[in-house]
């Protein structure tokens, strides 16, 4: 079947289903307050027109889905070289990219994809980091041969055997990703990693909602004493346990339910040297990263983890762009330890080896234990003298805090090491979930030294990495030692000129 | 390729950064440093006496208020004429170094091959004095960027210079 892209297309019927999920999303995101408030306010209001509402508003995304089905065009204009998309109900946009600046074409489908089963293509174009132009629904014959024509009038325009040979070497790897994390992978990354950071997000969550609820509905509903009441009722001990109980229920269902979302068919292909990530649920993102532009990649697993057989990859680009993008990481959930060897040799050109190890110095701990042990019971046991009152139940918690916290601190301590060698920086840190930054001694900008004046004797200070995707930082090593390498790592960025991005 | 070579190195005979001779900054910088601070205290001295005399609760400590925003004066005063005396910069063959801090003492090295851009700043006082403050900036983000202050304007100008023909060389 030879399709004609050289006429206004429109993309697969059933495409419309695609768009009208999209459309809800978009608008979903809007409109959640809203929402919110309906759901609590549920059983106030009238089922009619509860009912009637909500088809009304289904009626009305589905018709601008089918507006913006019906205004989405592609073509190929064969006289220009061009690509060109027309899009919009009101606002029509049109997008026309020369062919030759495209660098690659990706095909993708997500789960609504998957199920009606048509394919979204995605044109990326030189220099731009995201996606400027994609298609949602096409199916795979045309997907395919769209594809193959975008790529194709590329070779011929920049006609060199170089680029060709590129072309179906990526051609032929694009359709063999060399990762895969599947399903179960990122079950066992849900249960297994970011407690702390879920507990922070629920925590906001419930604060904020809280906030706008008793704005909304302050007359109904949530009575305040009644709680109270109820808490004071029961024993305070009991509450507790059954509290974190319910807590991390919920969080390991944040967990699993974020990694599915966000992570869902997460796969890494090779292309052209650098690597294409590609996943998500509802909306399939994909991203490049560059080798040489890669400034810190950092490995995380925790003890769960490694009896699994699972890690994390963090990688820290280097971006010409704005601020905000600076900091942002790539993650890779759930990968096993060959494929992290395989993503690291493909980024290094070979496996980062932990060279000299330096320690830090018994004061660091002392200094962790102070600032996190000694502090807050020194404050805690102040509010409590000044006011007089005070929860005797309180104090049996006391020595759990004190146990848990040593121990975290502990581990912190013996994990905090800094790995040199010839071509890699490693530094290994986190109480529980132990984390290794990897960086090339090229890629750093700049280097300060730092010493706190009574620790001139003992010979200790503090080091820190600057590169262009953040800093590393190694408190209270052996400061001659470090003095060392700085003067070799210095040496060695001066006599070069080697490419940091 | 000819004269390619790939000896070892000796480590232990490599320039050493912490053996460099630092340059102080100008003594004028102290006066700029002075003025300044001065400017600042009386705004905000002002604004605690207008306080002192119209807030109810602080009209009977008037005294307190007036010896501890004395003593906190003095004491900012103490630890930046430290903080002056602790900053010094050194311009080497391939790197710039600049010294700061009362509690730490902290260097930081910048490769000239990794300077991003160099930018110059004159301060109202500052220029009074002829003096000018030297920022550099590298694509490490605001942590390893530094500027250098106090050094005097010809200086300035020569080192910027100096920064630019080395970046450019690197081009």
């Amino acid at each position: 079947m030879v399709t004609d892209f050289s006429q206004p297309q429109r993309q697969s019927p059933i495409g419309v289903l695609v768009m009208f999920f999209d459309t809800i999303r978009i608008y979903a995101r809007a409109l959640w307050p809203i929402l919110l408030v309906w759901i609590f306010k549920f059983k106030e209001l009238n089922t009619i027109y509860l009912v009637a509402g909500i088809v009304a508003i289904f009626t009305i995304i589905a018709f601008i889905a089918y507006l913006r089905y019906r205004n989405f065009t592609f073509f190929l204009d064969v006289e220009n070289q061009e690509f060109i998309l027309t899009e919009g109900i009101f606002n029509k946009t049109r997008t026309s990219i020369q062919l030759n600046k495209i660098q690659q074409v990706n095909i993708k489908q997500s789960l609504i994809q998957k199920i009606i089963s048509v394919y979204a293509v995605d044109v990326d174009t030189a220099g731009s980091n995201k996606q400027e132009v994609g298609i949602k629904a096409v199916s795979h014959e045309v997907a395919l041969e769209l594809k193959a024509r975008l790529l194709e009038s590329d070779t011929a325009v920049n006609d060199t055997a170089e680029s060709q040979l590129e072309q179906s070497f990526s051609a032929e790897k694009q359709e063999h990703p060399f990762v895969k994390v599947g399903f179960l992978s990122l079950i066992k990354v849900g249960l297994t990693s970011n407690y702390v950071k879920s507990f922070l997000l629920l925590l906001a969550f419930f604060f904020s909602t809280y906030e706008n609820l008793r704005h909304v509905i302050d007359d109904t509903a949530i009575n305040e004493q009644q709680i109270d009441d109820y808490f004071a009722g029961k024993m305070f001990l009991e509450i507790i346990p059954l509290i974190v109980l319910g807590l991390f229920i919920v969080i390991l269902i944040m967990n699993v339910g974020r990694m599915i979302f966000v992570y869902f068919n997460f796969s890494v292909t090779r292309q052209n040297g650098s690597l294409l990530l590609s996943y998500g649920l509802l909306n399939t993102k994909s991203t490049i990263i560059k080798p040489e532009r890669v400034q810190i990649t950092t490995i995380t697993r925790n003890y769960f983890q490694k009896k699994l057989d699972i890690l994390q990859i963090k990688i820290r680009q280097a971006t010409s762009g704005e601020k905000q993008e600076k900091n942002s990481a790539i993650e890779i959930p759930g990968c096993s330890a060959y494929e992290r060897d395989e993503i690291l040799k493909l980024i290094f050109q070979q496996l980062p080896e932990k060279g000299v190890m330096l320690r830090p110095d018994f004061r660091k701990l002392g200094f962790a234990v102070f600032l996190t042990i000694v502090l807050p019971l020194l404050g805690f046991y102040a509010i409590k003298y000044y006011s007089g009152t005070g929860n005797s139940s309180i104090d049996y918690f006391v020595p759990i805090y004190v146990a848990v916290l040593s121990l975290l601190q502990y581990f912190k301590y013996r994990n905090y090491r800094l790995f040199i060698h010839n071509d890699f920086i490693i530094k290994q840190n986190g109480a529980w979930d132990i984390s290794n930054e990897i960086i090339k001694p090229g890629k750093i900008q700049a280097i300060t030294t730092s010493q706190l004046f009574w620790h001139k004797s003992l010979n200790i200070g503090s080091l820190t990495l600057h590169t262009a995707g953040g800093d590393i930082q190694f408190q209270l090593g052996d400061f001659e030692k470090i003095r060392g390498y700085v003067n070799l790592w210095l040496y060695e960025m001066e006599v070069s000129d080697s490419n940091w991005m | 390729m000819e004269s390619f070579t790939n000896e070892t190195i000796d480590t232990t005979r490599l320039p050493r950064f912490e053996e460099v001779q630092f340059t102080k900054l100008h003594p004028f910088y102290w006066k700029v440093l002075l003025i300044n601070l001065s400017i600042t205290l009386i705004i905000v001295g002002v604004l605690v006496g207008v306080a002192c005399y119209n807030i109810e609760e602080l009209i009977g400590l008037q005294m307190q208020v007036s010896i501890a925003y004395v003593v906190l004066a003095l004491l900012v005063f103490y630890f930046s004429y430290l903080g002056f005396k602790r900053k010094a910069y050194a311009f080497r063959e391939h790197d710039v170094l600049y010294r700061h801090g009362v509690i730490a003492s902290t260097t930081i090295v910048i490769p000239y091959n990794r300077v991003q851009h160099v930018a110059l700043h004159e301060g109202i006082v500052s220029r009074f004095f002829g003096l000018a403050e030297i920022e550099i900036f590298t694509a490490g983000g605001n942590s390893s960027d530094i500027s250098i202050p106090g050094i005097e304007k010809l200086q300035a100008e020569d080192i910027k210079q100096l920064l630019m023909g080395k970046i450019q060389k690197q081009l």
